[in-house]
């Protein structure tokens, strides 16, 4: 049984730090803000959410706490990545490669001087 | 015989994510605008959330999950400040 463990830790540590170095080399060498912030949302909820499966088995003390870390770091992560993107949309930072834009309509409309009714 | 190899393992971790959080603060340093360096230090709290992790790991104790719980809590509260002072130019 400790030996399975032990692979199990191995395995999920050596997968997390796979993806902790593939965000920050995004974070990197990725063009604009944008693209950055796609990346450095991998670090947070692959990277220490599997390093903090990890302590589940490794750790003999209190899984309590371990399990409380993962859903706050899944609660909380995307909610931090939405509110930097939105405050460098709302700060007029420019896109590379944009497709398309659905805030522009939103956009108009919060700033419409016309009085409704 | 497992013990060592996951040991070894935890340490090469500890060692990649310590170097990846001084890349960080590099790009913090020199970021391109006020929003790169901002997604910079909220990485920068990540990994030091992972570097926790893994020193609790190597000691087998539970008191740095403490730690990082409220690193985590108030990392998060940080940028959310942050990024709403950045855009709205106040805070409440």
């Amino acid at each position: 049984m400790e030996t399975l463990f032990g692979v199990i830790v191995i395995l999920a540590v050596l997968i997390g730090t796979a993806f902790s170095v593939i965000g920050v080399i995004g974070f990197i060498r990725l063009p604009d803000v944008y693209t950055r912030l796609h990346a450095t949302g991998k670090v947070s909820v692959f990277g220490v959410v599997l390093l903090l499966l990890a302590g589940l088995f490794w750790t003999p003390v209190s899984p309590g706490k371990d399990i409380v870390l993962i859903g706050l770091l899944l609660l909380a992560a995307p909610v931090a990545s939405h509110a930097i993107a939105s405050a460098a949309y709302r700060l007029g930072i420019p896109a590379q490669q944009l497709s398309r834009n659905d805030l522009a309509e939103v956009a108009e409309q919060e700033n419409d001087p016309t009085p409704q009714g | 015989m497992i013990e060592t190899w996951v040991e070894w393992t935890l340490i090469f971790s500890l060692a990649v994510h310590i170097v990846l959080t001084g890349v960080c603060v590099w790009r913090v340093w020199r970021g391109q605008n006020v929003i790169d360096r901002l997604i910079g230090a909220d990485l920068v709290g990540t990994l030091a959330l992972a570097v926790l992790v893994l020193i609790a790991l190597i000691e087998r104790t539970s008191i740095y999950f403490d730690v990082a719980l409220g690193l985590a809590a108030l990392g998060f509260m940080a940028s959310i400040v942050l990024a709403k002072y950045l855009a709205d130019q106040r805070v409440l």
